[in-house]
């Protein structure tokens, strides 16, 4: 059974007021061309989480679609801070709940596995377990070892609505091939519902090899965008290099709510869909520039 | 024989960092001095060193600069593809990782770092990174190595958020906490390389940078440092240099 659906279907079928797991890692595998069409059809109140933040959450902070935010710091690497995020925070424009990379990634493992919490001797003693202690509906707790009585951290399981992950391939059927690190496999399994974007489908029967690339299983994939370049301008290993030219000006832009205002404007509102977009970051010839070495892989 | 003059600060740094590193050790790399560090230290003493990427990445060796972990070219010839809980969990977690690097916006007397927010003086605050792993790391790695630039107002006597645990209150405070891994060893500045007392768990002053004395560490430090025996820092080596140059740097980007 395919599962393939147009962008706007899948975007369509998440609700306002979401909690979202979203894949990106700074400037790697951002679901980019999902969070898109969010903007453009004004997704509001959206609760996202993600252990490191990425370049589509920024945007979607920009773009004033989140009402709070879990997660544990994060930059666009060297190109620069994550400028919307940050104000946000800074202004208290939405909630924040800060971790460190690994306790949230526990959160998800626990919600992954279906268990309610797993405990940890991480964030003892700083100041990021104080303030989540002091939050109205904590969602960690302080417990010892019932065996040694050792003084543990209790990460509550987190299952998102939805999880949207960016992969390079995809069978219709959603058995969805990653290659290089997989930050983001413990969010993806946690979540109610998965949707993939991918740059690429494949079909037929899934070789041996294949079946082995396989990262997330078609059993827990709701929906399959078929979108190529879709994590433009983050990078997809074995696929294509971040667009450091477009960061750049990301970047410039983001630094003011003036210049993210032109950049959403420009890019997201003034397109009617990714591919247009494409387009206007230079089209199949910038594309080809940033396409991936076979043996590099970027 | 090298002379100062021959070799920037954030040559020797790289140089202080990577004599902290020893073979077969597995360490938790980040981008820019701690990355051309450890990759000085596993081309010169350390050659069986293991290189963790919290993204999930062991054992690359990467042959272009690159601009954050999470650049591909930074994964480059990897042994291992794993994910975050991999990573920071089966390795980190474990407690199978002997050093990890940490940087900051401000480091306090015993250690404490923040890399989450400065308070404005008009009230408000600004926000930056946030903990990444960095909280993980500080918690969780056997010893920690600190890298930042020596200037009084990121060494205040008390971090404005603790994000990354050092020796927190001091004496048995970190142990008591529960915290597993060991703490800071060494904080490594451009003027100076720093430890802790072991008891006290309070920053103290090893050795001055070539050409730095004592008096422009004090000045340069918010809180007071324990001072008893201090050395000079040992400069590069002329193999050292050249590594740095023409092989793990060689546009620069972070020796400069």
């Amino acid at each position: 059974m395919t599962k393939i659906v147009p962008m706007e279907e899948a975007v369509a079928a998440i609700p306002e007021g979401a909690l979202l797991a979203l894949g990106g890692f700074a400037i790697a595998r951002s679901p980019v061309a999902f969070v898109h069409e969010m903007i453009r059809q004004g997704k509001r109140n959206l609760t996202i989480a993600q252990c490191i933040g990425a370049f589509e959450t920024d945007l979607l902070v920009g773009a004033g679609a989140v009402k709070r935010l879990i997660y544990a710091g994060g930059t666009l690497d060297r190109p620069g801070p994550l400028h919307n995020i940050n104000r946000a925070i800074a202004q208290g424009t939405i909630e924040v709940s800060e971790y460190s990379g690994f306790s949230l990634a526990l959160r998800f493992l626990a919600g992954s596995l279906g268990l309610p919490y797993l405990p940890a001797y991480t964030l003892l003693g700083s100041e990021i377990l104080e303030r989540l202690l002091q939050e109205k509906n904590p969602e960690v707790a302080l417990g010892e070892c019932p065996f040694t009585g050792e003084r543990v951290v209790m990460l509550k399981a987190l299952q998102p609505d939805y999880a949207i992950i960016h992969v390079p391939r995809s069978d219709p059927q959603g058995n969805a091939i990653i290659y290089g690190p997989c930050w983001d496999l413990e969010a993806a399994l946690a979540a109610e519902t998965i949707i993939l974007t991918a740059d690429e489908i494949f079909s037929g029967e899934l070789t041996p090899q294949q079946a082995q690339e396989v990262a997330i299983p078609a059993p827990r994939v709701k929906m399959v965008v078929h979108q190529p370049y879709g994590a433009h301008p983050t990078s997809v290993y074995g696929k294509y290099d971040y667009d450091r030219r477009h960061i750049d000006e990301y970047v410039s832009c983001a630094t003011t709510p003036e210049g993210m205002k032109k950049y959403l404007d420009k890019y997201i509102y003034g397109v009617s869909c990714f591919d247009e977009y494409l387009e206007l970051i230079g089209g199949l010839r910038r594309i080809q520039e940033l396409a991936a070495d076979s043996l590099k892989k970027y | 024989m090298i002379k100062s003059g021959d070799y920037t600060t954030r040559e020797l740094m790289a140089v202080a960092g990577a004599r902290e590193l020893q073979d077969n050790q597995n360490v938790v790399v980040g981008l820019g001095l701690p990355q051309v560090a450890t990759e000085l230290a596993r081309r010169t003493h350390a050659p069986h060193i293991n290189i963790i990427l919290e993204i999930g990445v062991v054992n690359p060796a990467p042959i272009e600069p690159t601009v954050g972990i999470a650049d591909p070219r930074f994964w480059y010839k990897s042994e291992y593809f794993t994910t975050f809980v991999g990573a920071m969990g089966q390795f980190l977690h474990r407690g199978l990782v002997d050093v990890g690097f940490l940087g900051g916006l401000e480091v306090d007397m015993y250690g404490n770092l923040n890399s989450t927010l400065v308070e404005l003086p008009g009230g408000g605050i600004r926000h930056f990174t946030g903990s990444g792993g960095g909280n993980d790391i500080a918690s969780l790695a056997k010893k920690t190595l600190v890298i930042m630039p020596h200037q009084k107002r990121k060494f205040p006597p008390k971090v404005s958020y603790l994000t990354s645990p050092g020796y927190l209150q001091g004496g048995s405070s970190r142990r008591e906490a529960g915290l597993k891994g060991g703490g800071p060893e060494k904080v490594i500045t451009d003027k100076a390389v720093l430890g802790f007392d072991k008891k006290s768990g309070r920053m103290k002053l090893l050795s001055v940078h070539p050409g730095v004395t004592i008096e422009e560490v004090i000045a340069h430090t918010g809180f007071e440092l324990l001072i008893e025996e201090v050395t000079t820092t040992a400069p590069p080596t002329e193999n050292e240099i050249r590594l740095l140059r023409e092989v793990i740097d060689p546009l620069r980007m972070y020796i400069k």
